[in-house]
């Protein structure tokens, strides 16, 4: 049992007192492109997830309590939270930095946009 | 013609004689459910105007101001208590002050059933069915929180050190009672919890 504690209210509960809301900062092409999707493109976006061993960016909903969305960064190893932060945010800068996969991709293509 | 009446949910039930805290249901409270941007700073004034009190802020706070009551819910909800004979001229004068700003002042006074526990012991009972620590700080008199409660959504206010009330939807009034009443039986006290604070 995971123990969460959400950002925007302040409590700490468990596990069951959230929920858990996928893998987070997937991008959707379809947002920066409409009309030149490739199928394999939505295919992925809809359905192919990471899966890391290590640190893993999260969205949770603080279901039983103030009903909001954030995100969180674990460690799918250590079962442990490195952070919380909202749900329009990205994750602290040296958790951007340690970030692999498409995440890694994600934060530069959102760093280079700024 | 046949005129809506509203019926509380628990009437029936007699006060219990074999728990160790005091059980009761509180009907005579009306509810209000506003909802709206803490950061507009319009919708703050206009909701102060009509209730007399500023929308706390603070995240599971309560503010007061003679027999309203305004609970923190999330950033942008909260829930408005008063006598249920007043909630709807209450909604109807938070929809009017509102008006022309996102938002949503909604009469909700059937909506849920507010059973009071009081007496020592009570955070213990209430422990019993939901995983947060109430004996820990965070709870002074005061807070008011959502939660899981005996595996459903329950909103826990406490009110002063030994009183609490929960607040579950309408059709969980019966579980939740029976709940609580086994929850609390003479001779189930746990006794191993520090005192609050």
């Amino acid at each position: 049992m995971l123990v969460v504690t959400c950002p925007v209210c302040g409590v700490q509960g468990e596990e069951a007192d959230f929920h858990y809301g996928g893998q987070a900062h997937v991008r959707r092409p379809a947002t920066s492109d409409p009309v030149n999707i490739t199928d394999e493109e939505q295919r992925d976006y809809l359905f192919i997830r990471h899966n890391p061993k290590g640190l893993h960016f999260e969205r949770w909903r603080c279901d039983r309590g103030c009903g909001k969305w954030f995100h969180a960064a674990r460690d799918t190893v250590t079962l442990e939270f490195k952070a919380y932060y909202g749900i329009t945010e990205l994750p602290p800068v040296e958790l951007q930095q340690q970030a692999k996969g498409p995440w890694a991709d994600y934060f530069k293509s959102v760093a280079k946009a700024k | 013609m046949l005129e809506a009446r509203f019926e509380s949910p628990l009437a029936s039930l007699a006060a219990p004689t074999d728990t160790y805290v005091s059980m009761r249901e509180i009907a005579e409270r009306g509810m209000i459910d506003l909802r709206g941007s803490a950061g507009d700073r319009k919708f703050m004034a206009a909701a102060k105007s009509a209730l007399g009190v500023d929308l706390p802020k603070q995240p599971r706070t309560t503010a007061t101001w003679g027999d309203v009551r305004v609970f923190w819910l999330s950033p942008d909800q909260w829930l408005i208590t008063c006598p249920r004979a007043k909630a709807q001229e209450m909604a109807d004068q938070l929809s009017k002050d509102l008006a022309g700003i996102h938002s949503l002042a909604v009469n909700v006074s059937d909506m849920r059933a507010i059973i009071r526990l009081e007496g020592e012991g009570v955070r213990e009972v209430v422990m019993k069915g939901s995983a947060i620590d109430l004996t820990h700080g965070d709870y002074p008199p005061g807070t008011v929180r959502r939660m899981r409660f005996a595996e459903i959504a329950a909103l826990l206010h406490v009110v002063e050190d030994n009183v609490i009330d929960i607040y579950v939807f309408r059709s969980f009034a019966q579980y939740t009672w029976d709940f609580l009443r086994k929850a609390a039986r003479k001779g189930s006290e746990v006794r191993v919890f520090p005192k609050a604070g």
